[in-house]
């Protein structure tokens, strides 16, 4: 069997270092420029270089999104900025427009390509167009089915990169414009204003057919149900979206899901963790998730119809600084009390229940109630804890 | 502007003779199975002297079909894609192919790339601004195909996004409908491949067409979805309709430039 990846977002060098930490194998983050998510915080040429850097000292992979569809103007300096991504040796590019595949080649950059979702390749001739184009790997479009996927693999022999979590674009990736026309925010160059999240009224001949709005929003991806299935499709790169997510966002789903893949490929996944998983998913996303096109297309219970469903929540309590002879810094980031049962979870600890008996301030004086952001506190608790461990509401049984 | 370079896509089968009478000759037909969002036809109804219009992001089961039914392809003046697995498909058959992939024509360097590589022309984008547009026909190594009329097609879903909302509220099967966000109106049409969303008011480059180099464009192209052929020829002959698109603006991408 083929290696396994696990890619994470990494909207910024924080974010990058929480989703190793917590088990992912390579991360993808934009530059300043010719990537989406413009406005992102992204990363500046010099901290691509450290990440890089960061990256390859733990065994770890770093690609870098160049993946607007590019006009005359932002050609500039594009084959500057592919020349420096070579020189710090990033381990591949993402890119979707033909400008970066056919300017690499010209000019004779030592660069990895890998096609973006945003080329929507949904067929094995797609992807042949690109491996002969010197692609290595291609990143699918959402909507392909597991045997679309199949096919793919077996009839071009390129790495196979798939989203296996987050949320989802209701046209295919690339193929929607809204943005510019609703607000002229130019979606193919990062500045989507999610139309699709809108409400509508639903008019026929002009005539209003429903007292209640349109929305097309879709639920989030996950694939819990068919990680094993992806495996053995010829899947080497399970993806997670989000760059403009939490640490918070990013450390629990990368640890759900190196957990997860770890545990199929160990034969050790029972119905009850995978259940577990998926609460903990649809819990730390603020929105219900589903498979969505891997095994039908979807229908009415793959979106929402009344608007935005979403419901944020406090559950991040606090990261753990420290950990010495029994006391653990935290530095708290939601409100928390004394008697508050919470979870602790880690990449280096199984999850576990803690019911809050003390808290100290940073002088150790006793205090009831840690309310405010980011204030140091200290909890006394004989379970040994980690730097960089988090503090969650318990919410689910493990 | 020449009638000779006007491609017109067609709704109705016995439209080909209306525009026929009043001089227009070159005509698009999406393929039934192999397109989204216009009417389309069987191949075997469309005529030999037709371009084809393949605008569908096809799965496994339909590039399969279009490679076994290859060789009916090749009696057609050319193909217009958007998929570029039919590019790898037909890009050594000797048979025109112009480059569709929407939104994706917007800068120079990406169309020469496909007009380098055995396609015969392109379609320009039509989120770009006049200057735009300008420097890539300025720069591109072959005539190009320029939108000059139709609604634009802004939004290209896999979901059956009606049927899914009427089947929800317990609505009849509507199709063909309207979205209203209180500022712009959508268009939103459903096949059974998916679900496309045009902006619902036309775009009229015609008068733009006084600015540009008419020997760098292969054809003015129309994308009709709901005027008699009557009234396509009164606005290409100078009638006020419909919107300049993004020809007097830019879009903008970034925070800072909001």
């Amino acid at each position: 069997m083929e290696k396994i990846e696990l890619l994470a977002p990494a909207g910024t060098k924080e974010k990058m270092e929480f989703a190793f930490l917590y088990g992912a194998d390579a991360v993808y983050f934009g530059g300043k420029d010719f990537s989406l998510r413009a406005n992102a915080k992204n990363f500046s040429l010099e901290e691509m270089k450290e990440a890089v850097e960061y990256a390859h000292e733990r065994g770890k992979r770093v690609y870098v999104t160049v993946n607007i569809v590019f006009h005359n103007e932002d050609l500039d300096g594009l084959v500057e900025y592919l020349k420096y991504l070579s020189s710090i040796h990033v381990d591949a590019i993402i890119s979707s427009d033909i400008s970066v595949f056919d300017l690499i080649k010209k000019n004779d950059i030592d660069l990895e390509l890998h096609v973006s979702t945003q080329a929507s390749i949904l067929n094995y001739e797609a992807a042949l167009f690109y491996k002969n184009l010197g692609a290595t790997r291609v990143v699918l479009a959402r909507e392909c089915s597991k045997e679309d996927i199949k096919r793919i693999k077996k009839e071009t022999g390129l790495e196979i990169e798939c989203f296996m979590h987050g949320a989802m674009c209701t046209s295919i990736s690339g193929r929607c414009v809204l943005s510019n026309y609703c607000t002229n925010r130019d979606s193919n160059r990062g500045g989507c204003a999610q139309i699709c999240r809108w409400t509508f009224d639903y008019l026929k001949d002009g005539q209003k057919i429903n007292d209640k709005v349109f929305s097309m929003t879709p639920k989030d991806l996950n694939m819990i149900p068919f990680i094993k299935d992806m495996i053995d499709c010829g899947v080497n790169s399970f993806k997670i979206e989000g760059r403009m997510r939490s640490i918070y966002y990013v450390s629990t789903v990368i640890l759900i899901y190196r957990r997860l893949i770890d545990k199929i490929l160990s034969n050790t996944l029972t119905d009850e963790y995978s259940k577990y998983a998926l609460n903990i998913l649809n819990r730390v996303a603020n929105r219900e998730s589903t498979p969505q096109f891997f095994d039908k297309l979807p229908g009415v219970d793959e979106q929402y119809y009344l608007g935005r469903d979403e419901v944020s929540n406090q559950d991040f309590l606090g990261l753990v600084l420290d950990y010495t002879d029994g006391i653990a810094t935290i530095e708290q980031r939601n409100y928390f009390k004394i008697g508050d049962t919470v979870q602790f979870f880690g990449p280096t600890m199984e999850t576990f229940d803690y019911v809050v008996d003390n808290i100290m301030d940073c002088e150790e004086n006793s205090i009831e109630i840690a309310r405010h952001p980011q204030m140091i506190i200290k909890i006394k608790i004989a379970r040994e804890l980690h730097k960089f461990d988090m503090m969650r509401l318990k919410v689910f049984d493990i | 502007m020449k009638k000779s370079k006007i491609l017109i896509n067609i709704n109705k089968i016995n439209e080909v003779d209306d525009y026929k009478k009043i001089g227009y000759t070159n005509f698009l037909f999406a393929v039934a199975y192999f397109s989204i969002g216009y009417a389309s036809f069987e191949l075997e109804d469309i005529p030999n002297d037709a371009y084809v219009l393949l605008n569908r992001v096809m799965d496994t089961d339909a590039i399969d079909k279009l490679k076994k039914c290859k060789e009916q392809f090749k009696r057609f003046r050319g193909i217009i894609f958007e998929d570029l697995g039919v590019y790898n498909i037909f890009k050594d058959e000797g048979i025109e192919l112009i480059w569709f992939q929407n939104h994706f024509a917007t800068n120079y360097n990406s169309i020469n790339y496909y007009l380098d590589h055995g396609c015969d022309s392109g379609v320009i984008s039509n989120e770009l601004a006049s200057d735009e547009i300008k420097d890539i026909l300025d720069m591109a190594h072959k005539p190009l195909v320029f939108n000059v009329l139709g609604k634009n097609n802004i939004m290209y879903s896999r979901r059956t996004l009606l049927s899914n909302y009427n089947r929800y509220m317990i609505l009849d099967d509507y199709n063909d409908v309207t979205l209203d966000t209180g500022k712009d109106k959508l268009f939103v049409r459903e096949n059974e491949h998916g679900t496309m969303i045009f902006y619902d008011e036309y775009f009229n480059h015609i008068g733009f067409t006084s600015e540009i180099d008419d020997d760098k464009i292969k054809f003015y192209l129309v994308m009709n979805l709901d005027l008699e052929a009557s009234e396509i020829d009164a606005v290409i002959n100078g009638k006020q309709f419909g919107g300049r698109g993004f020809l007097d603006k830019k879009t903008v991408y970034k925070l800072s430039d909001y």
